[in-house]
């Protein structure tokens, strides 16, 4: 029953990957598109049944090489994780059935369709992979559909660029992830995800590689460059596909390493914590200061990433100094916020889309007004920004909550050291969570609220009903999943303390419908419409508005030092006393911290080797057979066949 | 959800609704002897919301739903709000109502809302309240987390009627650290509701405003319910930094007597806070903005140290 379901499930992804490679044409882009929902809905049935029973299916195992096999299992963990493909893609599918008919042919249209199904399934497949093998398969099948998603749009110079250096990353992050499983399997012997029970020194090489590897894909600082550069590159409906799913595969991935680790140490936690926290915070800095809008959104992965991380590296340490319960509390904490991560950005990256769609920019500074133009994308984007800012009762409160509750119980471990890191920590991630407050204040506040900023803007109109429907879908899902987040909690077996929100949700509305009710019963003057007050000046101007940039003034004044913003002058003057001005220079510009001095140095270096490495390359047959028979040759030496 | 906690949100929320304006007032007055004034009557900001509730409310035809949705929003969580800070009476806890950090996020939630509510009319003096409150709130999260988790860890609970009960029928602190927290509370208290030296509840001049900018478009009911959140939310900080420095007389039965005396009790402490509140800012001159977060170290200082010397004492 559980494997017919997921064998479904595969074969409606593939189908819907192939059908639109033969066939292009509209119905058959819709037929893949319901195909993708229709595997969501089996893979909710089949993650359901694992997640609450335990039952673990069995799937037969296929030769792959000699000593390698080729298995698929899913436990509870990856089964956790497959139930948020399942949440995210129905929600994307919908949208994307009228969102893939923007593009300019016929032939990328279908492409497009084909190319998200095969991301969809090759993610999904990363989760049921039995060993490293098929994860590492998968993992690059993955890499490479998104990274042919995300050069969509190959045309134009901005998007080659992102397409670039999202490859590179990318490829970085496979490379530490090989070197990672590699270093493990010379440990234990076997390519299969089993636990490890190793003393945590012989652990620590694996443990780096993988938590480098798996780091740089899920966008931690600092490696999260290629967030921000990708996403505005990608179509939106992808964008929200990997921020809201590919992200969270890296995260799966590192969890299905650390948790099946008996003995971690605790600088493992330590080093964890640090680069979460390290990523929300500065995601969120960056973010605020963004003036595009997927570019912001992306940047805000980074911080929620960070939030998970946060989470992980509390487990780790509490799981260390032997808090059981905390370590649950806080490993809980961190799924519950990827999982309700994935629901809020992709439904703020379709909103986003929408936004970007009708008004045919992406800078915030140009929207404005479009609670009036576009009122049910408005009201879809209200309820993700009220979900990320983790305000309550919507669900991005309830993972919040979790750690928090975590934090808050934390200072009974004796380590003096520990307990100042740990209130360190805790101002991070409480600064973070009111920074996204703040940003997310501005994105809504400027891009829906007020008169429109620009011709654009005001020309705006709703879009179509896929592209409505689509997003409430995972609307729906935040707003149920943080009502009733008590309930999914015991449901999914886990006995935690945690406040009931549906109390909450329920008291506010009855209390605002009494409210409402009692004063609209006591009306007695209509009210009245007028200008708003403009200081004396006759009608207001979109010019006279808080503008973005404004909006996060004093923000950026009290994190300058983060920004690094560097000032240079220069002036002339007519005399020697330096009195008479003649002319002058002044510059402002944001230091690129981590691009000057992180990605670019290694890249140079890159460029420096391959330019003597490209001599040997000459294009002549006999020097290569020269090169085989020298590497043959160390080969021999190199493991001891002369000795 | 047992008696003495449906009693409790019978009693308490109406109590606080009613007590609000009246510390706003009494405030307002203290500030005005410490200018030589005389200063508005006890009563008078009820009378204002009560001239408000009757005139008309005017929205600007930049507006859309969200500054009219904002108010009832705002005022509504205040009132939830007010479930979690024992004033009356200390109850049994039930559903999780009181917990600490729920009630810090609702804080944010009607924070997040006025903010909203402030740019939706397009003038750029809500767009500088709004982000001037936000900018400040960000600030000012952390000290408040980490009072509240030494709030919480030493009175071993994240439930605040928990808390609560634990100090309740004590004359003084039960911790001396309290006293420590008490100074980060009190600082809280201040920057929360708009309070010299970092906002200036008295003017309506833009170099100065931050709250009074955010809701300079609403009218009528509409600002009185503001108003009024605004107030209870003054008086539900006020009572939780009364039940941890001078918990004395809060009663934890369900007994008429007790219930009216910890009442009075109650009304005594916060009108000598309120002095206390009106003296403090009669003797200070507002801050520059970018100079707040220094004062804002002073209190998260006090806090972390209150953890620590509980963890290591």
């Amino acid at each position: 029953m559980l494997e017919a379901l997921m064998y479904g499930a595969v074969a409606a992804l593939v189908s819907g990957t192939v059908l639109p490679l033969l066939y292009r044409s509209k119905n058959i882009r819709k037929t893949s598109f319901g195909l993708s929902i229709l595997s969501s809905i089996l893979l909710l049935g089949f993650a359901g049944m694992i997640f609450y029973t335990g039952k673990e299916p069995v799937f037969p195992v296929i030769g792959f090489l000699p000593g390698l096999d080729f298995t698929l299992s899913a436990d509870r963990l990856a089964a956790g994780f497959i139930l948020l493909i399942a949440a995210v893609v129905p929600g994307v599918s919908i949208y994307s059935i009228e969102y893939v008919e923007h593009s300019r042919s016929e032939a990328r249209k279908s492409l497009q369709t084909a190319l998200i199904n095969l991301f969809i399934l090759s993610m999904l497949m990363v989760m049921l992979a039995g060993n490293m093998v098929g994860f590492l398969i998968f993992w690059e099948i993955m890499s490479l559909s998104s990274l042919l998603l995300v050069m969509h749009d190959y045309s134009s110079e901005e998007n080659k660029k992102a397409g670039f250096f999202y490859f590179v990353m990318t490829n970085v992050s496979t490379a530490f992830l090989f070197v990672g499983f590699i270093s493990l399997f010379r440990l234990t012997g076997s390519a299969d995800f089993g636990p490890l029970e190793y003393p945590a020194a012989d652990l620590a090489l694996p443990f780096i590689f993988l938590f480098t590897g798996f780091g740089v894909k899920a966008g931690l600082v600092p490696f999260h460059k290629w967030l921000p550069y990708a996403h505005p590159a990608a179509p939106s409906s992808v964008s929200a596909l990997m921020s809201g799913v590919m992200l969270k595969v890296a995260v799966y991935g590192f969890l299905r390493f650390l948790l099946s680790v008996s003995s971690p140490e605790l600088w493992w936690g330590v080093l964890i914590l640090t680069a979460g926290s390290l990523s929300a915070l500065f995601g969120v800095i960056y973010a605020l200061k963004e003036n595009d809008i997927k570019r912001l959104l992306a940047y805000s992965s980074i911080e929620n990433i960070g939030i998970i991380f946060t989470g992980i590296g509390l487990y780790t340490i509490f799981k260390v100094e032997g808090l059981e319960s905390l370590a649950l509390l806080s490993l809980v904490g961190a799924c519950f916020h990827a999982f309700n991560h994935a629901l809020f950005k992709s439904l703020l990256f379709l909103c986003a889309g929408s936004v970007v769609h009708a008004t045919g920019t992406r800078k915030i500074e140009a929207f404005g007004g479009l609670v009036k133009s576009m009122p049910a994308t408005s009201v879809l984007f209200m309820i993700g920004s009220v979900s990320i800012a983790a305000l309550p009762p919507a669900n991005g409160f309830a993972g919040e909550l979790l750690l928090y509750q975590a934090f808050f119980q934390s200072f009974s471990v004796t380590d003096p050291l520990l307990t100042v890191f740990l209130i360190i920590a805790l101002s991070s991630f409480a600064l973070t969570g009111a920074l996204a407050a703040a940003l997310f204040v501005k994105l809504f506040g400027i891009t829906c609220l007020a008169l429109p900023r620009s011709e654009k803007s005001k020309l705006a109109e709703e879009v179509q009903k896929p592209m409505l429907i689509g997003p409430a879908v995972p609307a729906a899902l935040c707003i149920l999943g943080g009502l009733f987040s008590k309930q999914l909690l015991s449901l999914a077996g886990w006995e935690i303390e945690f406040p009931d929100l549906l109390l909450l949700g329920l008291l506010l509305g009855l209390i605002y419908a009494a409210l409402f009710l009692i004063i609209r019963s006591k009306e007695t003057v209509p009210a009245r419409i007028s200008e708003t007050w403009g200081c004396g000046i006759p009608t207001l101007a979109p010019y006279m508005e808080y503008s973005s940039a404004g909006f996060s003034e004093p923000l950026v004044m009290i994190f300058k030092s983060v920004y690094r913003t560097k000032i240079e002058n220069s002036a002339e003057y007519f005399d020697e006393q330096e009195s008479l001005f003649k002319k002058g220079k002044v510059e402002i510009r944001l230091l690129r911290f981590f691009e000057e001095y992180l990605y670019i140095p290694p890249a140079k270096a890159i460029d420096i080797v391959s330019k003597y490495v490209s001599g040997l390359q000459n294009g002549k047959l006999d020097s290569y057979v020269l090169y085989a028979f020298i590497a043959v040759i160390v080969l021999i030496i190199a493991t001891g066949g002369f000795v | 959800m047992n008696t003495s906690f449906l009693l409790f949100a019978l009693l308490n929320p109406l109590f606080a609704l009613l007590a609000a304006p009246l510390y706003m007032a009494l405030i307002r007055k203290i500030k005005a002897y410490a200018q030589g004034r005389k200063g508005p009557r006890l009563f008078q900001v009820y009378y204002d919301l009560k001239k408000l509730m009757k005139k008309e409310t005017v929205y600007s035809p930049t507006s859309s739903w969200v500054m009219r949705f904002t108010p009832y929003l705002n005022l509504s969580t205040l009132l939830v709000c007010s479930l979690f800070v024992p004033l009356v009476f200390v109850p049994e806890p039930a559903g999780g109502l009181g917990n600490i950090i729920v009630f810090l996020y609702l804080l944010a939630l009607e924070r997040f809302f006025t903010a909203l509510g402030g740019l939706d009319a397009g003038s750029a003096f809500g767009g500088m309240g709004s982000s001037r409150s936000m900018s400040l709130a960000a600030v000012i999260e952390p000290t408040m987390v980490i009072s509240f988790a030494a709030l919480a860890f030493v009175l071993k609970s994240l439930n605040l009627h928990e808390m609560f009960a634990l100090t309740a029928g004590k004359i003084l602190p039960i911790s001396p650290t309290l006293v420590l927290v008490s100074i980060s509370l009190f600082i809280i208290l201040i920057v929360e509701t708009g309070r010299l030296p970092v906002d200036n509840p008295a003017t309506h001049l833009e170099l100065t405003m931050i709250n009074e900018a955010m809701i300079l478009e609403q009218a009528g009911k509409n600002l009185a319910l503001l108003e009024l959140a605004h107030a209870l939310k003054q008086l539900l900080l006020m009572g939780i930094l009364i039940n941890t420095i001078l918990p004395v007389g809060l009663s934890t039965e369900i007994d008429a007597g007790k219930i009216a005396v910890s009442t009075l009790l109650f009304l005594v402490k916060a009108g000598l806070l309120a002095v206390i509140i009106g003296l403090f800012e009669s003797s200070l001159a507002k801050m520059r903005l970018f100079r707040l977060p220094a004062f804002y170290v002073m209190a998260f200082f006090f806090s972390a140290i209150t953890i620590l010397i509980e963890v290591f004492a």
